[in-house]
């Protein structure tokens, strides 16, 4: 495909994009809340959508087609769970929402420090945060750069790409905060989805004759690719060393579950979350069934992660569904990274320099936090250059390290004997398990770093809190406003 | 049925339903099962229902002038 046709797409694509974010831009009001959590007044579709964009990064129509490609049906099973870890959100969505309006927190970080009374709490849980997700962002760019890369036959050089990508991320998020990545979410989300469809109906019928003769096809040539542990990769172990990280996902990622603080009420977040499940359903079963054509058609690719971009230069694709696809992935790229740097700008505007500032009040809070939007963009940008495998490792362990804060979330709303240092231990040595583990690559006993991280997290947690003093007013408090408002409404 | 009752019941038939979802694509009886209908259909199935269910948990879910 001609380096032109690309830039021209994605230059359209961009100024569209620019126009939803201004207007949305013209709608901000002032303050913190505003910028950062559109005032907590989301319409469920629109919730819906940028929930479903922040989530669903690149890794789908990439990395999960690759999965498949090598390991068969077993990452179907995988990414299934992962979705159903929503069950999660029927649990903390009404609590997060609650207590969030309640106590005007802005960040999930900000609500478990002034649950476990303790700034530290909320500062260090912000860092860990901004450790793992800085590189799992970097990792949607190095996508991008290559994808453009790829496709173009190295006409787009790699850090064009990554700048192109960058560079309309910090454009939107600056144009007018979360209303203005919420609205260009779902202008993406929209395009990931459509595109999505369009492109497998595409290689199903030209490639297999429909989807029943792609499935006839695989049981004749692959049949192991329809079982587990099929061709091997999705062994017990590795299938829940998957699995586990992240089926937590939905409230251990802070850029998801400060979405839990932004619908305008109860009714509009059933919307988000019905939404997003069927949104998921159908964008995993796209992904997996990319994953089984390129196994088909291209058998012998020497690396998984390229199926996709292989399977977009054979003829039965057309140019322009080609062209269409690389927008699609782009944008569940760009989507990812925009909010991503929004919630970790916020964090650091609430839980970090709100709390070692003296003279700290809203407007340098919210200068703060708008400072911060290009400084980490251009900070993922340059891990990006780096191309290493370190950053590859820290994206890898970003589920098993983010998997660490869930004993505390869990904890603030279930367990009134939690302590600040009983998170402050689970956050910080089960950080450091999962990351010396991935990095090690060891496997005790065989299982996987987040499953370490995870029980080191639970095991400290309980057993630091027994030893240590529980803020016991803040939590009588703050679980019983919650158990008189739940059981106001009917809620479980 | 209490609020807490109700709400360890659904746990209990979450924990069910993501255990079967994890141990029965790896039992001999769909281990083998090289066909369409073997782990795909059972994992769609297992996505369609945890969607009813929580359509289901949601419905309580409302806008505060609806109360």
């Amino acid at each position: 495909m001609s380096a032109n046709t690309i830039y021209l797409a994605l230059f359209l694509y961009f100024i569209i994009g620019s126009i939803v974010a201004r207007r949305a831009g013209k709608k901000l009001g002032g303050g913190v809340n505003e910028f950062f959590l559109a005032s907590r007044s989301l319409g469920g579709i629109v919730a819906a959508l940028t929930y479903s964009a922040t989530t669903y990064s690149a890794f789908m129509l990439v990395g999960l087609a690759g999965l498949t490609y090598i390991g068969g049906v077993g990452a179907f099973g995988f990414e299934l769970i992962y979705l159903s870890g929503l069950i999660l959100v029927a649990f903390f969505g009404p609590r997060f929402w609650l207590v969030g309006k309640r106590y005007n927190y802005l960040t999930p970080t900000e609500m478990l420090g002034d649950r476990y009374q303790s700034k530290a709490v909320a500062a260090i849980s912000a860092v860990a945060a901004v450790i793992f997700l800085i590189p799992y962002s970097a990792v949607q760019l190095i996508g991008i750069g290559a994808l453009l890369e790829g496709i173009s036959g190295g006409a787009i050089p790699y850090m064009v790409g990554v700048g192109i990508a960058a560079f309309i991320a910090v454009y939107w998020t600056w144009s007018g905060g979360l209303k203005a990545v919420a609205w260009t979410d779902s202008l993406q989300a929209a395009v990931m989805l459509t595109v999505a469809i369009t492109s497998i109906i595409f290689i199903a019928y030209r490639g297999f004759g429909g989807f029943g003769g792609m499935f006839t096809q695989l049981e004749a040539q692959y049949p192991t690719w329809l079982t587990v542990p099929g061709p091997g990769f999705f062994n017990v172990k590795a299938f829940i060393g998957l699995t586990l990280p992240w089926f937590f996902f939905s409230i251990s990622n802070p850029q998801v579950s400060q979405r839990l603080f932004m619908p305008r009420s109860l009714g509009q977040m059933r919307i988000m979350v019905m939404g997003f499940l069927v949104f998921g359903f159908i964008y995993t079963i796209v992904s997996v069934l990319w994953g089984f054509s390129a196994r088909l058609l291209l058998p012998d690719l020497a690396l998984a992660d390229s199926a996709t971009p292989a399977l977009l230069g054979l003829s039965i694709v057309p140019a322009s569904i080609a062209l269409l696809v690389m927008l699609g992935i782009s944008a569940a790229a760009i989507s990812t990274v925009n909010s991503i740097v929004l919630t970790l700008s916020s964090m650091v505007c609430r839980d970090v320099f709100k709390n070692v500032s003296t003279g700290a009040n809203e407007d340098r809070e919210l200068l703060v936090g708008k400072i911060f939007v290009p400084l980490f963009t251009l900070l993922i940008v340059f891990f990006a250059t780096q191309r290493l495998g370190l950053i590859a490792s820290l994206s890898v362990a970003s589920s098993a390290g983010l998997l660490v804060m869930v004993p505390a979330l869990i904890g603030s709303f279930f367990w009134k004997r939690g302590t600040a240092a009983a998170v402050l231990a689970s956050i910080i040595i089960g950080g450091l398990v999962a990351t010396i583990l991935q990095f090690s690559g060891l496997r005790p006993l065989g299982l996987w770093p987040g499953v370490w991280s995870g029980l080191v997290a639970v095991v400290l947690f309980i057993v630091v809190s027994l030893f240590t003093k529980a803020p016991e007013q803040k939590a009588a408090e703050f679980l019983g406003y919650l158990k008189e408002e739940l059981s106001g409404r009917k809620v479980i | 049925m209490s609020l807490e009752r109700q709400r360890i019941l659904w746990v209990v038939l979450f924990c069910l339903m993501i255990l079967t979802a994890i141990i029965v694509p790896f039992t001999p009886l769909m281990r083998d099962l090289t066909k369409f209908y073997g782990a795909f259909l059972f994992w769609s199935i297992f996505g369609l229902v945890v969607i009813v269910c929580l359509g289901f948990i949601t419905a309580k879910w409302r806008d505060d002038d609806e109360r």
